[in-house]
């Protein structure tokens, strides 16, 4: 058999690789779907450097919310109540501050400790008392929303007081290297480094174990794509004021919950309490307390997406919060999050918490009215869903090793296929009145169609190890 | 003479993605007789099922299915169903929270002149269904309530409801007791006369050797076989089987030399609050370093009970009595209390509370002690990568990799992980309930291999089971309980299958 040419070969693989990891990357290819067109709609100006700080300055909150939540969710647990105790714990932050005078950390300090509280409750009420969390944390919705009602006594508060202006619209630093800024230059530089060495690292570690893994040219292509993107994100934000404080929060909420969830004893705890209550509890993990961790974490990073919140429009109104939770619990399930429970990324939830904000400012920049807005995210959360459905159960290709297999079998192939085309038209053109007759044909074509199926079903999971020693 | 065949499955072959599951299998099943589908775990007996309940339906294999001389496709269990085809899964299909009478006729309601349901009707039938299988409950009884020998004789009630022909039970007796099986097999015998053709799906070669009138045994998705009812004897089933001759099951090991207590209960009690009854009652059990004890009994005995109470409690029943370890007395009020004492228990529903079944093999194993593959709370993923390779090898854990989900592997498999992730928190003494249900005959072997093992390494261990020859093949000293009472001890030497069944049925 004849070797396959190095530059095809690179080619399929590459494609077997994206096939075969589909759900892995299908929110991306979404989010690149998205902005392609945003951008072609807006004449490029959806991902210029100033719509696009905007963009992630947007998603802050949300993004903030939904890597909570996919804590929740992982758990089997929900949490709608999220939006009105945000919009509450920043209302009352900046009620106390503007009304009261009290100092910003003084109030931040009594909003967090309201938020541990609150927390607890609902985990012990859910964990313990065994109230379904939708009801706890639906009974939560209306509390809060009063809550905020009150806080605000139902009118705007507007701030003018410096650490929201900071937080909600103030950049990290504005020193500049000829156009750019150069904060932002040396983040994407350590951000680059830091992702090749890690790469290195783990392919040396696999190799080390002799752990089955992505050859190098794969792998290389990888980390190009990666780079691709940091830089993309790095000139983009470089261009214009570098990097907002909205940003650093969400990236560092994002990198510390990533790394909690993936790479501590108390992150592993939980995806295994999601995954199985009743053996993790046989574990010797204490799933009461696990539940209550999530509740309180949920709780904190509720009181910062509040009041990344109300620092953007530096007020407090008794109209935030509306929607927050849907957002976040969107976000978490285009991210990929199992509702059985035991599966999800805080990462993925990151971007699908951009891809709803993209499509909600893409819209509004392209023009269009904003009540069709709803319904577009609405068929978008649908189509993920269903995507990730239909992809749950999709097998590993190889289609260089098809290629191969294809080439090997060809005339048993043809041959099968024949005979299976040959016995249908038998079937077809028999006498209907001979039963018998017909029962025979019957057979013969099932026969004939099975090995036509394990035929094809060979090809279709050959793999490129099986040919080596052919080539 | 020969009989009419009620079906005939000719030429079957099935493939799943990357695996062949049924090749070329072909079997019959004559009017009126009790028809046993034997074969390890693996060997296509559900496929070959779900293809014949419609479950895979035309198109998702070749060859033909041939019931009462004609040939038929069914898409779907309505199908088979309205055909007279019945299948009875292990997992029975009732409404826990439904009356006995509402899951009988549940799918295919009595209906009134006006489309309502003939509840009146329904209670009648239900009755003289119930007669039919000889049970003896109350129509308006929750099934939640009834005990699974009871649930099972329901589905057959519902099954006769549907004008059942063929009845096919996977499995039925694998959660049942003795008394239980015993019943459920003469009432086969019984609705044979009633014109019912029943096909059994067991891994219980004694109950074919018993009631089969034919056996078909299955291999790697082959036909091996069909042995008729003179034909049938246990030694060449199994030889059928595994396609080897089993010199002995139960690997030998040397004669246990006593030595310290590690494990006692002393006047221990447990009390489920939910049930409103004592599931342990007065347990004195010692448990030597290096010894194997089994605990037998039938369903319900609290064998299962005992284990949970010594193993932290997690049902949270009200104790009191005392639990010594090493001689001290100590308070195990959680898993991770008995963990720390150095106790593991494997539990006998592997997927159901023993395993993580959307988690990698590696995560399984390491689950029970992360605190070793971990400095300050954050995780060594290199170690945990070494750690679980290493139990993969040694426990011969057949999978491409470490990072294989608990739900690809087979029953077998999953139940060397869970094993093996218990090995990983080195306890001293070993829990081990029902270690062997439900995997294969050279799984087992493999499992009891590992029992000879850690004991040579002094080792512990609690062997709980429903097989008789598996406790004792396998025991130093066995303990009987019945109703939760610790009803006798015998020492290996003294120990009978019928001395056994005599203190478990008390």
């Amino acid at each position: 058999m004849k070797k396959m040419n190095p530059v095809v070969r690179y080619f399929l693989k590459i494609i077997s690789n994206t096939r075969t990891n589909i759900r892995d990357y299908g929110m991306y290819i979404a989010l690149a779907v998205i902005f392609l067109v945003f951008s072609i709609l807006t004449n490029g100006l959806f991902l210029g450097p100033i719509n696009f700080t905007n963009l992630l300055n947007q998603t802050g909150y949300v993004a903030v919310l939904a890597v909570g939540m996919t804590l929740v969710i992982v758990t089997r647990q929900i949490d709608l109540s999220v939006g009105f105790l945000g919009a509450f714990l920043g209302a009352y932050i900046v009620v106390e501050v503007e009304n009261l005078g009290t100092s910003v950390w003084y109030a931040i300090i009594v909003a967090i400790l309201i938020t541990v509280v609150i927390g607890f409750v609902k985990g012990i009420l859910i964990a313990r008392v065994n109230v379904p969390s939708f009801v706890v944390t639906l009974a939560g919705m209306f509390i809060f929303k009063g809550m905020l009602l009150l806080k605000t006594d139902s009118t705007t508060t507007p701030s003018s007081n410096n650490f929201f202006r900071t937080i909600g619209v103030g950049y990290l630093s504005d020193m500049k290297v000829g156009n750019f800024n150069l904060l932002t230059l040396i983040v994407g530089a350590l951000a680059v480094i830091t992702i090749v060495t890690l790469s290195i690292m783990k392919y040396r570690h696999n190799k080390k174990l002799e752990l089955k893994q992505t050859e190098l040219s794969m792998l290389i292509t990888q980390i190009v794509v990666v780079v691709f993107i940091i830089l993309f994100l790095t000139y983009n934000l470089a261009v214009y004021k570098g990097i907002s404080y909205l940003v650093l929060i969400t990236i560092m909420v994002v990198a510390i919950y990533h790394f909690f969830t993936t790479k501590t004893v108390l992150g592993r705890r939980i995806y295994a309490v999601g995954g199985n209550p009743e053996a993790a509890e046989l574990s010797g993990i204490n799933v009461y307390r696990i539940i209550i961790f999530v509740f309180v974490s949920m709780g904190v990073l509720t009181l910062i997406a509040g009041l990344m919140y109300v620092s953007m429009l530096r007020t407090a109104n008794p109209n935030y919060g509306i929607s927050w939770e849907l957002y976040a619990i969107a976000a978490t399930y285009i991210g990929g999050t199992s509702a059985q429970g035991g599966v999800g990324k805080v990462i993925n939830a990151f971007v699908g918490a951009i891809v709803i904000m993209s499509i909600q400012n893409g819209m509004k920049l392209a023009g269009f009215p904003s009540n069709i807005e709803p319904i577009v995210l609405g068929g978008v959360l649908l189509l993920a869903v269903v995507f990730d459905i239909y992809t749950r159960n999709v097998r590993s290709i190889d289609l260089v090793g098809v290629s191969y297999a294809k080439q090997k079998y060809h005339d048993e192939f043809v041959e099968i296929k024949d005979k299976y085309i040959q016995a249908k038209q038998a079937l077809k053109l028999a006498d209907q009145t001979d039963n018998i007759k017909i029962l025979e044909l019957e057979f013969e074509l099932t026969k004939a169609q099975g090995e036509y199926n394990q035929l094809k079903d060979r090809i279709r999971t050959a793999k490129e190890e099986d040919f080596l020693n052919v080539i | 003479m020969a009989k009419n065949n009620i079906l005939e499955m000719r030429s079957i072959t099935k493939t799943f993605p990357g695996v062949v599951a049924l090749s070329d299998v072909t079997f019959h099943v004559e009017e009126g007789e009790i028809h046993f589908i034997v074969g390890e775990n693996g060997a296509g007996k559900s496929t070959l099922m779900k293809i014949l309940s419609g479950i895979h339906g035309p198109g998702t294999y070749s060859g033909d299915i041939v019931f009462e001389g004609e040939v038929v496709s069914f898409n779907g269990i309505k199908d088979s169903v309205n055909a007279g085809i019945v299948i009875i899964n292990q997992e029975l299909a009732l409404f826990p929270d439904l009356t006995v009478y509402e899951n009988v006729f549940v799918g295919h309601e009595i209906k009134t002149r006006y489309g309502l349901v003939d509840w009146k009707k329904t209670r009648e039938e239900t009755k003289r269904y119930l007669d039919l299988v000889g049970l003896k409950i109350d129509i308006d009884t929750h099934v939640g309530s009834l005990g699974v020998g009871q649930q099972q004789l329901v589905e057959i009630a519902k099954a006769l409801s549907q004008n059942v022909k063929l009845l096919i039970l996977d499995e039925p007796t694998a959660a049942l007791n003795e008394d239980d099986s015993a019943n459920l097999l003469q009432l086969l015998i019984n609705l044979k006369k009633e014109g019912v053709t029943s096909i059994m799906i067991s891994h219980k070669l004694k109950e074919a050797t018993e009631v089969a009138d034919s056996i078909t045994v299955l291999r790697d998705g082959k036909t091996i076989s069909r042995l008729e009812k003179n034909e049938i004897d246990e030694a060449i089933i199994i030889k059928h089987m595994v396609g080897r001759e089993i010199e002995d099951i139960f690997p030998k090991r040397p004669k246990y030399e006593p030595q310290d207590v590690v494990l006692e209960t002393i006047n221990f009690n447990a009390y489920d609050k939910n049930k409103n009854r004592y599931v342990v009652t007065n347990s004195n059990i010692r448990l030597h370093r290096g010894e194997v004890v089994g605990i037998s009994g039938l369903i319900g005995a609290g064998r299962t009970e005992l284990a949970h109470s010594i193993f932290g409690n997690p049902k949270n029943y009200k104790t009191s009595g005392g639990i010594f370890i090493n001689g001290k007395l100590v308070n195990l009020n959680t898993p991770q209390r008995a963990i720390d004492h150095g106790i593991a228990y494997v539990s006998e529903d592997r997927k159901g509370n023993g395993l993580i079944l959307s988690e990698t093999i590696g995560e399984n194993i390491t689950l029970s002690a992360l605190q070793k593959i971990s400095r300050y709370g954050i995780l060594n993923e290199m170690k945990q990568s070494s750690e679980a390779e290493k139990y993969v090898r040694n426990l011969n854990i057949r999978t491409p990799s470490i990072f294989q989900r608990i739900r690809n592997l087979s029953g077998g498999n999953q139940q060397k992980v869970q094993i093996g992730k218990w090995l990983f928190s080195e306890p001293s003494i070993l829990i081990l309930d029902e270690p062997t249900r439900g995997i294969d005959v050279g799984s087992k072997f493999e499992i009891y291999t590992i029992i000879n093992d850690l004991i040579a390494r002094g080792m512990s261990i609690l062997l709980i089971s429903s097989e008789l020859p598996e406790i004792l093949g396998m025991c130093d000293r066995i303990y009987v309980l019945a109703e939760g009472v610790q009803t006798a001890e015998f020492t290996m030497a003294e120990a009978t299958a019928e001395k056994i069944m005599e203190k478990a049925t008390i």
